[in-house]
């Protein structure tokens, strides 16, 4: 329902375009606080279809300043996945806060667990490794936008049915370095023929002839679907503020802290199975 | 309606039959002489100024007095006071219609007066009038008259910023105004997303917002009443009236209906033509965003005891891109009224009313329809009786039947990959009755009311049930609060009650006049409201859907106490309003982080039950009478809301911790004056000075996936930068005017003179080229000119 509900926003935002012919926005400077630091945890595990999975990568950072352009890294920690008897060991790159694994083995609808040691304080997650319904077109279209000259691409796919599926679709761009996000579920198209779909950037990173699009979808647990959702709207990724927004909410993912409960970290334990096309726009 | 209250209400019709012997009465219609249009609060006296009355919303008053002599006054503000000795040896019937004291024939009422001077002696308190000629002298936004940012100006009344929809009363929610045009409920105030409000001004003839105090008759929702009144409609002759804007033109046409000066019709209409603009471009031909509304009125007297009254709104909101996205949605009422005089004492009113509200939306890309609303189908019947010049009851009966439909979604095309689904329809009855009392004792008056209400939600309906009674149910690994899964359903087939409630809403208040200029005054209420709007953005959406409470869902309830000091002073020039209120609300819903409301199937799975409370001090000062008129308004208040775990182990919404709602404005200053300087020019002026929007700033950042995440602390803990701006009108009304059946004027106005670029939001966002981290303020309306054209015939 999420992809309807990124169109209402972005019936909104067109109509900001529209009627406030003199609004305007510019970038301000706002003093702003700065809390304590805290963990943040990118375990994103990603197998894609017809590869073996073995090398992962889980990244540890902080937060920092909101103005701070570079991310903390976090250097000497203990990070390890189990699954019933096997033990992944991540090794860090030295000082990069990059931690990886090379014998991974992806199982579909496996649950995992993942520990962090760091600093003396204990952190761990569970999760299970959600399959996805493979990609089968990237389709260009040609009428779109509010001129209805603007390029789209259709990404399709054949839902599963009689089972809930939650989706994280992400679109790269060869001309714009920030990727697109948004999550979906299947409530109004269970078990049907359905599609991700992409307007392109804003008005002047408009899709043209030449871009090179990269497309990812990936299976989630509905878990991580409520998280990444309420971590996109904050990001103001398909949102942003106004009368229609909504008040921001405390991001909490699935990584627990176990020596203080309170001091909770940032970010999540996820595995998913996810598909990928490229696509150059004719 | 259950025995016992048919029983109480036999009671209170038997009541009005009591006698009172070597008593008269006199009552009648006033109306303007011109027009015959019925005047409402019209302060009519006998003798000394102890004795008085107003007229009620159809022109009737009614006054019982020993048999004397007495000197009969009535006074209007912007009329003539009409005075007469009359000798009250019998029962009397006397209409009067006032002239207007040498005012612009273009003006509905009058062009130099706000209002009349406070009514000190009466306990109404927290009310504010606003007559529509006072409402079209207030420097609005590319000229559109507009009674919804009208009464912003008033103290206590904000919003969530420019351009955002709907209105907050005391610190309430935007869904907690009942409002009420000819007695019908409008769902959503605002055009165009809240640019705009849906009343077109000319129809319009006077409007009245209960902040506090609110009589029983009134209920249905926790924070105010805005009551707008349509006009009748000229029977004696046939007119026009008219405007051209830039945004929209109106025109509007009146005459006798039937028989001259016995009915009268009033069709107007109103549309924008803001989608013109867009043609203009090459790049947006395709695209359309327009409004328009239509308001009828027929009026018949049949004689001197009986009145009909049939009126109706349609509005819609129509905006499409090409044929990917068309999206429709507006209100509709439909109103019979039946006046009747049972006798010269006893008024009665009956009401027949229908209203809807329908959103609907094609999104052609995704191949879907979607259609949502709520109809509902009202009867009242009200009684005033006023028994003598000291005892005045007010009751009724309403009941109210409502049909919510939460969303169908089809398929728009073959190809479609939508499956249909509709959203289980909810069905719920509301049936109530209601007195009050207004008594005079000496130098008090008190005003007590009861209102019973009770509210019915009913099948057919498939209800979900959960484990420990709890929809939602709470993490407690995470911290976090999730959708429950039902464990079984049940179905209640059509007109069985799924969950039932009963309120008795007592109203209560009073004043003390220590003169007949001075007073003071109290009041308390308790409002009941047994619909909720679902709604988690800081203004309602057009989108939003009603829900009626039931089992998950409690109603809310708000009682509130306010207190203050009523003066006029110079013979009236002016006039002071001091109040003081704290409200409370309780069963106000939150929801979970993360909640998706639209097309939510089982909306009890992401609510929890919070509290609001709001407190202020407003003080009003006005300049009533002479060229020179206008007020100044200033509020000190706070909005809060919490939602606290429903156990010590989980957290609740932001930590437990009350939060300040999104339209709390700390400091709320408002200037606006008028000055005539001839009966060619007359200029307006606003300032507006006031605390920004409560915000959640970040307090850090993070990466998470290639992209940057602020991180966010408590909720609402910071404000966007002071918000103000001036505003002047200027209306210019040619000479040649004069003696002449076409009136015209020009209206020229500013708004936001200085160019202030007010915040509307801030948003944190990583700029989409250099990847920095941003802050971005979207301000919405700069330096607006714009000149309007009206005219009348």
């Amino acid at each position: 329902m999420k992809n309807i509900n990124l169109n209402f926003k972005l019936l909104f935002s067109f109509f900001t375009l529209l009627l406030l012919l003199s609004s305007c926005q510019e970038v301000v400077q706002v003093d702003l606080e700065t809390g304590k630091p805290k963990l943040v945890v990118e375990a994103a595990i990603n197998w894609q279809k017809g590869t073996s999975g073995a090398l992962q990568k889980i990244k540890l950072t902080t937060t920092s300043s909101y103005y701070n352009n570079i991310t903390p890294i976090v250097s000497g920690a203990l990070v390890i996945i189990t699954s019933g008897s096997n033990i992944y060991n991540f090794i860090e790159i030295a000082g990069t806060g990059e931690y990886v694994c090379t014998n991974f083995t992806p199982v579909l609808n496996q649950s995992y667990t993942l520990t962090i040691n760091y600093g003396g304080v204990n952190y761990s997650a569970t999760e299970t490794l959600k399959p996805v319904a493979p990609i089968l077109t990237v389709i260009q279209e040609n009428n779109g936008g509010l001129s209805g000259t603007d390029i789209r691409l259709r990404t399709t796919f054949i839902d599963p049915a009689n089972e809930e599926n939650y989706y994280l679709i992400n679109y790269n761009y060869s001309n714009r370095p920030k990727p697109d996000f948004y999550v979906i579920d299947d409530l109004f198209f269970n078990g049907n023929p359905y599609f991700s779909i992409t307007f392109g950037g804003g008005n002047d990173e408009k899709l043209k002839t030449g871009d090179v699009v990269k497309v990812t979808h990936y299976g989630i647990s509905k878990q991580y679907n409520n998280f990444m959702d309420i971590l996109l709207a904050n990001s103001g990724n398909g949102g942003g503020a106004g009368p229609f927004s909504t008040a921001p909410a405390t991001v909490r993912g699935n990584v627990k802290n176990n020596t203080n409960e309170a001091d909770f970290p940032f970010g999540y334990f996820s595995l998913s199975e996810t598909d990928t096309r490229t696509y150059t726009i004719q | 309606m259950n025995f016992k209250q048919i029983t109480l209400f036999a009671i209170l019709l038997l009541s009005t039959l009591s006698f009172c012997q070597e008593k008269f009465t006199i009552s009648g219609i006033i109306s303007d002489k011109k027009n015959s249009e019925t005047l409402i609060g019209v302060n009519v006296s006998v003798g000394s100024a102890k004795v008085f009355t107003s007229t009620n919303e159809y022109g009737f008053y009614s006054i019982t007095l020993p048999k004397g002599e007495y000197e009969l006054t009535i006074s209007y503000i912007g009329y003539n006071t009409f005075s007469e000795i009359i000798a009250l040896n019998q029962t009397i019937k006397k209409n009067i219609s006032l002239s207007e004291n040498g005012g612009q024939e273009l003006q509905e009422v009058i062009v130099t007066n706000e209002k009349t001077k406070i009514n000190t002696r009466s306990a109404e308190m927290s009310v504010n009038k606003l007559s529509i000629s006072a409402i079209k002298k207030i420097p609005a936004v590319l000229g559109e008259v507009d009674l919804l940012k009208a009464i912003l100006l008033l103290p206590g009344v904000t919003n969530a910023g420019e351009g955002a929809s709907g209105f907050n009363v005391r610190g309430g929610g935007a869904d907690q105004n009942l409002i009420l045009l000819d007695e019908a409920t409008i769902f959503n105030s605002s055009h165009l997303f809240g640019f705009f409000s849906v009343f077109n001004p000319d129809a319009v003839k006077d409007l009245k917002l209960y902040k506090g105090g609110i009589p029983a008759r009134f209920g249905g929702r926790a924070s105010s009443v805005l009551e707008i009144y349509q006009k009748d409609g000229n029977n004696k002759k046939f007119g026009m009236t008219g405007g051209i804007g830039l945004v929209s033109s109106r025109l509007l046409a009146e005459g006798p209906f039937i028989e001259k000066e016995k009915g009268s019709f009033l069709i107007g209409g109103r549309a924008s033509y803001a989608h013109l603009f867009l043609k203009l471009s090459e790049e947006q031909k395709k695209n359309t965003a327009y409004f328009y509304d239509l308001n009828t009125k027929f009026t018949y007297k049949l004689n001197e005891r009986n009145n009909l009254y049939l009126s109706g709104y349609f509005g819609r909101d129509v905006f499409g891109i090409g044929n990917s996205f068309v999206n429709t949605y507006g209100n509709s009422t439909f109103n019979l009224r039946w006046n009747h005089l049972f006798s010269d004492k006893l008024f009665s009113n009956l009401s027949l009313i229908y209203s809807d509200y329908y959103y609907g939306l094609n999104i052609d890309v995704v191949g879907f329809n979607w259609d949502s609303g709520i109809k509902n189908y009202s009867i009242k019947y009200d009684f005033k009786n006023y028994i003598s010049e000291k005892l005045k009851l007010n009751f009724g009966i309403n009941a109210i039947y409502y049909d919510f439909n939460p969303g169908t979604l089809s398929p728009s095309k073959e190809s479609s990959g939508i499956n249909y689904d509709q959203l289980d329809k909810k069905y719920a009855f509301e049936p109530s009755l209601y007195l009050d009392v207004e008594h005079k004792i000496n130098d008090f008056t008190f005003a007590v009311g009861l209102r019973s209400s009770s509210f019915y939600r009913l099948g057919p309906s498939t209800i979900n049930y959960y484990a420990n009674n709890e929809p939602v149910t709470y993490n407690s690994d995470l911290k976090i609060y999730e959708k429950a899964v039902p464990t079984a359903t049940k179905f209640f087939g059509k007109s069985d009650a799924v969950e039932k409630f009963y309120n008795l809403e007592p109203r209560f208040s009073m004043s003390y006049s220590f003169t007949n200029e001075k007073s003071i005054k109290f009041g308390y209420n308790r409002m009941v409201q047994y619909l909720q709007l679902i709604s988690n953005t800081a203004s309602p959406t057009p989108l939003d859907v009603w829900t009626p409470s039931d089992n998950y869902i409690q109603p809310q309830i708000a009682d509130q106490v306010a207190g203050g000091y009523f003066v006029n002073f110079s013979d009236g020039k002016y006039s002071f309003e001091g109040e003081t209120f704290y409200k409370k609300v309780k069963n106000r819903i939150d929801y979970i982080d993360g909640a998706n409301l639209i097309a939510n199937k089982a909306i009890e799975q992401v609510i929890l039950n919070g509290e609001m409370r709001s407190y202020g001090l407003e003080l009003l000062i006005r300049k009533n009478k002479g060229d020179f008129t206008g007020w100044i308004s200033y509020t000190l208040s706070k909005s809060q809301q919490r939602t606290p775990g429903r156990n010590d182990n989980e957290i609740g919404i932001n930590n437990g911790q009350w939060y300040n709602s999104g339209y709390d404005k700390l400091h709320n200053l408002a200037i606006t004056a008028s000055y005539k300087l001839s009966d060619k020019w007359s200029f307006g002026g606003n300032f507006i000075l006031q605390s920004g929007q409560p915000v959640t700033y970040p307090n850090g950042q993070y990466t998470y996936l290639g992209i940057n995440v602020p991180s966010f602390n408590q909720r609402n803990e910071n404000r966007l930068p002071l918000f103000n701006h001036l505003d002047v009108s200027a209306t210019l009304i040619p000479r040649k005017n004069k003696g002449k059946a076409y009136q015209s004027e020009w209206v020229f106005s500013v708004y936001n003179l200085y160019n202030r670029k007010n915040a509307a939001s801030i948003s944190f966002q990583q700029n989409d080229k250099t990847l920095q981290n941003e802050a971005v303020k979207t301000s919405i309306f700069g330096i607006v000119p714009s000149v309007t054209y009206n005219f009348k015939f």
